[in-house]
């Protein structure tokens, strides 16, 4: 019985048979279709956090007993560059380009799977309605997924804390923002968006896996340089030390809360430099978030578009 | 008219050419027809980077020649030099390493895995192998064939992205033995390339579903990798560079061949 068959005198207490199937159905809907894929991300999550806490554990032992270090350290400030930080960095860049499977594993398949093999027939031709069943899908997957990645990122955010000063970056570097905060989530849901659309628009599986991690590419290589155009930068004047150098005449220690220097100018007698301050920080992730998620609504309401437009 | 219709009165001359086997060379076409896709995408796909590698690497390598032409060394021009090398160059640097390092993993599982477990998953098995050309031979030719190429794709990449890293190799005090340094150069790309191939192939038809077996060659292949730089390699009976290349290519041909070998046999002693 459809929610479209009415009786012949429709009585008042009748009505709520045109209503129509309310959106918490999709829940276990979508749980009984993608348990495979829920299971396995979250398995695949947690083994690389279960990694990331051993080898984080070792990597802070490490780094303690270099700050206590006062005679001596070149052979411990060797190791601890050469191994621990080749590890921190492997893994960070992974995770930085890791996020781009989840779309191509997770949301690519999702609509190009039903297309390719036929069963969109049976799934779109239930009382739910087809655009409907979209949205709550990837709203459904999507919140779950950037949960999932918000986890693994404060994981991670533990694993990398001794690197950030160890290794002359700032919490600003490219690599260390898109990984810190709140920013992985939501680059975790633009990936899982961007597959969903590529998905529905090519509508072959391995194609459409390909061009997400392609698409996945170019977006974080143009996010990586529009982080210096987000409104919060400062411009100050520099003062005019005769030199940078130290009393022993090395350079200036860098230090992680040195500021992400995006041009320096003078104008007559003043050098003026534009800077971000590391102060900076949690306003550009909720910028970048902000824009995220913006992208990731618009590509759901296409995907949805296109589920509606296409005969297929 | 298949190769097995015989006429009632077979002639001397038509018993050889009825009942020979179908030849080699005609799967030659039939892999180009059936993964026209694969062969026509893997090399543009790597051109496209190769050609940005071009352009950068240009770029690169004339801010490096400034930086070592720059004398004195400790002036503050010059350590300035090397400081933007080290954080603007080597940034862009570090990550493409480092994704290159990646490139044969998506390589085997893009080619590799879908080849068979396309053909199982959709049911097309049920065509491809009840052909004149029996199953074991078409498996066998078509990964040989497929393989060949992507792998001579993979080596012409390597020469492109080991002469972009050049410049890093000497600045940043790597090593052409460190594990991302080796895995890119020499045979060695070109190498793990055609394992990770023949594992998406293996795993293809162990698994036979499309989306499980790329994910497990993804996994597969980062476990042998990590395995062969952190503990394997250090127990090469050579430790010169092109040795060491050669011994890793070597076996991983070896394995390569193994692998193709079990993907043929699974494909002859399952019903599917």
């Amino acid at each position: 019985m459809t929610v479209l068959t009415m009786p012949a005198q429709p009585a008042a207490q009748d009505t709520p048979a045109l209503r129509p199937l309310p959106w918490h159905r999709m829940a276990w809907v979508t749980w009984r279709q993608h348990r495979a894929t829920l299971i396995s991300v979250a398995a695949v999550f947690a083994a690389l956090a279960t990694f990331l806490l051993i080898a984080g554990a070792d990597i802070h032992h490490n780094y303690a007993v270099l700050l206590a270090c006062h005679d001596g350290c070149g052979a411990l400030n060797a190791h601890f560059n050469e191994t621990d930080w080749h590890l921190a960095n492997g893994v960070n860049i992974m995770m930085d380009g890791g996020v781009a499977f989840i779309g191509a594993f997770v949301g690519a398949p999702l609509l190009a799977r039903e297309i390719e093999t036929g069963t969109y027939r049976y799934a779109w031709t239930q009382a739910f309605g087809r655009e409907r069943w979209t949205i709550a899908k990837l709203v459904l997957l999507g919140t779950t997924i950037a949960v999932l990645a918000w986890a693994l990122s404060q994981v991670f955010d533990w694993f990398f804390q001794p690197m950030v000063p160890q290794e002359d970056m700032t919490i600003l570097t490219a690599t260390v923002f898109d990984t810190h905060g709140i920013v992985f989530a939501f680059w975790a849901l633009a990936a899982f968006t961007i597959g969903a659309f590529a998905g529905m628009l090519v509508r072959r599986i391995v194609p459409a896996m390909a061009i997400t991690l392609v698409a996945y590419l170019a977006l974080s290589l143009v996010a990586w340089d529009l982080r210096k155009y987000y409104p919060v930068a400062m411009v100050a004047s520099i003062p005019n030390t005769p030199s940078t150098t130290t009393g022993t005449g090395g350079p200036i220690p860098f230090s992680m809360n040195a500021p992400w220097v995006l041009n320096t100018w003078n104008s007559g007698t003043t050098n003026w430099e534009k800077y971000i301050p590391v102060s900076r920080f949690w306003p550009m992730q909720l910028i970048e978030s902000g824009w995220l998620l913006v992208l990731s609504a618009a590509l759901v309401a296409a995907t949805a578009w296109l589920v509606h437009r296409r005969a297929v | 008219m298949t190769v097995l219709t015989t006429s009632a009165q077979p002639a001397a001359a038509d018993t050889g050419a009825a009942l020979r086997p179908v030849p080699w060379r005609r799967m030659v076409w039939v892999t180009w027809r059936q993964h026209r896709a694969t062969l026509l995408s893997v090399p543009a796909v790597l051109g496209v980077v190769a050609i940005f590698l071009l352009l950068t690497g240009l770029w690169v390598h004339q801010n490096y020649a400034a930086l070592i032409a720059c004398h004195p060394a400790r002036a503050d021009a010059c350590q300035d030099l090397r400081r933007t090398f080290n954080n603007t160059d080597w940034t862009m640097g570090n990550v493409l390493m480092i994704l290159v390092n990646v490139v044969p993993a998506l390589l085997g599982a893009f080619a590799g895995a879908p080849v068979l477990a396309r053909e199982l998953e959709t049911g097309t098995f049920r065509f491809t192998w009840t052909q004149g050309m029996g199953r074991a031979r078409h498996t066998a030719a078509r990964l040989v064939l497929l393989a060949i190429p992507v792998t001579a794709a993979a080596y012409a990449f390597s020469l492109v992205f080991a002469w972009f890293l050049g410049p890093f190799v000497s600045e940043q005090g790597m090593s052409v033995f460190n594990a991302t340094v080796f895995e890119t150069r020499g045979i060695s790309f070109a190498a793990w390339t055609l394992v990770a191939f023949a594992i998406g192939a293996f795993l293809g038809m162990l698994i036979r579903k499309i989306i499980p077996a790329m994910a497990v060659t993804l996994g597969a292949y980062v476990a042998l990798a990590v395995a062969t730089a952190a503990v394997l390699r250090e127990h090469y009976p050579v430790s010169a560079f092109w040795p060491m290349q050669s011994f890793e290519g070597g076996w991983l041909l070896v394995l390569s061949a193994v692998l193709i070998a079990a993907t043929v046999w699974l494909v002859r002693h399952r019903a599917a």
